[in-house]
């Protein structure tokens, strides 16, 4: 047995003990981020890396571009708006990391959340923290099943876009549908209330629900159990991915009948890659886009001058998720949680791109604003606005 | 610590290091918990905190990867699945059941001894590549199983499991201490009896089975311990994230925890903590780099790899060659 070198040990306690006086350390005290005039921050989480990575900058573009012109307008109460963001990866360990990361840096209120699954982790944490969360794009029914106070759901939610789904295939008077959707919460929650409706008596039956493997490369196997079933209708509810690979290898395969997409699919990427001639004629079920909505030219043309590219999927929900954070801070006098929840659940009539906002008592969208779009020339545009 | 240090004997050629005998120091493992342990004295915020748990954590999956791939030599390419049948096992209970999470441990011991055996018993009867092969499909199974079980909350997984303590602070040091319990706990396994006859299958099945091993029974024994030791790191998961989803235990979970294993030095316990360290907290520092962040973290790893092929702190043979 030798003797214990403590000697070196001691600097490192020394270490320990001289950082703990400043900074963050746990005898450091509760000096939280400066208050009063200070920026105020708001937090976004969304996926920078995976599967959905193409998403993240749509968001983000667009909520320092709601920041800009707010800023530029003098702030809110007087203070500049300031985002930050993170990373969630689409994934739930991601995502706690990222939601601490920002609860950390001190955000007022977060203004993101993209993938429901990423997204639901995150809610406590927020909660904890008493930061009210506008959720732009994640709408999946387990978020508004938990009853939470201090979360907000700017998007359509799952049994809106079913009902969409519904009508509009009824009214394209479908006979057999095929629901496909990848088993993610969200993919599997539009899927099971569409069906659940087209089996009400009279119009469209649901013929067969297919479920399929997220990120393969190769759907022929649901393909020919798709074809099997002879439908005249295919909705496809999860994500681009792998909705255009199902597409082409359905158009592949010789299938003739409609195809429907969820807004999961709404990018220009499904279209690179189902293919032009694959996706020409498809349908989908979608909130507004930039591309669809009246008098967005002039928001279209200063995003893109600002970052050179068109907007994308759930931009406009990013920053009309800005847009109502300021309007809800201004209202509430300031950035404190609980005030800020109580002015979110006050507002009535805030002109969005989704029409004048006014919230449910579970903190929706009173009204979905889906509508259908058809790919046109290689571009999503408007087919049927549903009304 | 000059002069008339003894030397120890030890199986290696070159004379020991002054840094070389501080590795072997068992002061070495004790420096390491105090850094641990005082790590919430300089940064205690809710995200350090967050990164510390989830590192402490990884760092009990890569100890208990380590029995079975680092002394026993079986290549398991699915390890996560144990991870997520302890995850989801106590987060059911938690949830379903209402029962309090420290409660839902002796449960999560008999699943994934279970689970071990069930996943064990044929797969061991494979060598090398085939058990390589056949546990990265158990560990898909695994995932895609809890994606499609209603009970497991299919995709979204369960959300709402009860945090063990309110404080993130108190958490930490929880798993720290479960963690070097599990740590120190799989050490000495290592050199047990069962260890050594773990090292011996590795280095050659066939002499060790000559001599009276029973190959099978200890290459069981050694599947069985990895996966309790990965179900108990899935507690710690569950109760850190109080929520989990199939997303969290993909395959890239498993190459993660094998990396960490290879990186820091097979069968070699501090190097497998390091090496768990560095793999967890590295995607975090490298945050900021946003979109060159893994590509980062890949070079790194190539980088570590070329210059140090035994992994960080390589294990050293107790026994004289």
């Amino acid at each position: 047995m030798r003797a214990i070198p403590l000697k070196s040990l001691t600097p490192l306690v020394l270490l320990g003990l001289l950082t703990a006086g400043c900074g963050q350390g746990l005898l450091g005290g509760d000096d939280q981020a400066p208050k009063g005039n200070g920026p105020i921050l708001l937090g976004m989480l969304i996926p920078q890396s995976g599967s959905e990575a193409a998403i993240g900058p749509y968001m983000s573009n667009a909520a320092q571009l709601a920041i800009d012109e707010i800023n530029a307008k003098g702030g809110v109460l007087g203070r500049k708006l300031e985002l930050k963001t993170a990373d969630d990866a689409c994934d739930a360990q991601s995502a706690v990391a990222g939601a601490n990361k920002l609860v950390t840096e001190g955000v007022n209120v977060s203004v993101g959340g993209y993938c429901s699954g990423a997204t639901l982790p995150t809610l406590p944490i927020f909660g904890k923290a008493n930061i009210p969360m506008i959720i732009p794009a994640a709408n999946s029914q387990e978020l508004v099943d938990q009853k939470l106070k201090h979360v907000f759901l700017i998007n359509g939610t799952g049994s809106q876009q079913a009902a969409a789904a519904d009508k509009w295939m009824t009214k394209e008077g479908a006979k057999s549908v095929v629901l496909v959707h990848d088993n993610t919460s969200y993919s599997k929650d539009i899927a099971l209330r569409t069906k659940a409706l087209l089996d009400a008596p009279g119009g469209a039956d649901a013929v067969l629900v297919e479920t399929v493997t997220p990120k393969e490369s190769d759907y022929s196997a649901n393909v020919t159990n798709i074809l099997a079933k002879k439908p005249d209708y295919v909705y496809w509810t999860g994500y681009f991915q792998e909705g255009g690979l199902i597409v082409r290898q359905l158009r592949q395969a010789g299938y003739k009948g409609h195809i429907l997409l969820g807004d999961g699919s709404v990018s220009p990427k499904f279209i690179e890659i189902a293919g032009n001639d694959a996706a020409e004629g498809v349908y989908a079920t979608m909130t507004q886009t930039p591309d669809t909505l009246e008098g967005a030219e002039n928001w279209i043309a200063s995003y893109k001058k600002k970052f050179g590219t068109d907007p994308g999927p759930y931009s406009n929900q990013a920053y009309d998720a800005v847009r109502l954070a300021a309007e809800a801070i201004g209202k509430a006098g300031g950035t404190d949680g609980t005030k800020v929840v109580a002015a979110l659940e006050g507002i009535d009539g805030f002109p969005m791109f989704s029409g004048p906002l006014k919230f449910t008592p579970e903190h929706t969208l009173s009204n979905g604003g889906f509508q259908i779009l058809v790919v046109k020339g290689g571009k999503f545009a408007l087919q049927d606005s549903l009304k | 610590m000059t002069s008339a240090v003894k030397v120890r004997k030890v199986g290696t050629d070159k004379p020991p290091t002054r840094a070389s005998k501080f590795l072997q120091n068992r002061w070495a493992g004790l420096a390491g918990l105090l850094i641990a342990l005082l790590a919430p004295f300089v940064n205690a915020s809710p995200y350090a905190l967050s990164v510390m748990t989830s590192a402490a954590v990884f760092v009990m999956l890569a100890a208990g990867l380590n029995i079975v791939v680092g002394y026993c030599g079986l290549l398991d390419l699915g390890y996560v699945a144990f991870f997520a049948v302890g995850a989801y096992t106590s987060g059911v209970l938690a949830t379903r059941f209402d029962l309090p999470l420290p409660v839902t441990v002796p449960f999560v011991i008999v699943v994934t001894v279970i689970a071990g055996i069930v996943i064990g018993a044929p797969t061991l009867r494979l060598r090398s590549d085939y058990l390589a092969i056949v546990t990265l499909g158990f560990g898909e199974i695994i995932r895609i199983t809890a994606n499609n079980l209603d009970v497991t909350g299919g995709p979204s997984g369960i959300y709402g499991i009860p945090h063990l303590t309110e404080s993130p602070v108190v958490f930490y040091y929880l798993t720290v201490v479960v963690v070097s319990l599990a740590v120190v706990g799989a050490a000495r396994l290592g050199r047990s009896r069962l260890g050594r006859a773990w090292r011996f299958v590795r280095e050659d099945e066939d002499a060790a089975e000559a001599m009276g091993v029973n190959t099978y029974r200890v290459k069981l024994a050694a599947y069985i311990a990895g996966a309790v030791w990965g179900g108990l790191a899935g507690v710690l998961f569950a109760a850190h994230l109080s929520a989990i989803s199939p997303t969290s235990f993909t395959f890239l979970q498993s190459a993660l925890v094998l990396m960490a294993v290879v990186l820091g030095g097979m069968g070699s316990i501090p190097g497998v903590v390091v090496g768990a360290v560095v793999i967890s907290l590295l995607p975090e520092i490298l945050r900021d780099l946003a979109d060159y962040r893994f590509f980062l973290f890949g070079v790194l790893l190539i980088v570590v790899m070329l210059l140090r092929p035994q992994g960080l702190w390589p294990a050293r043979s107790r026994e004289v060659s």
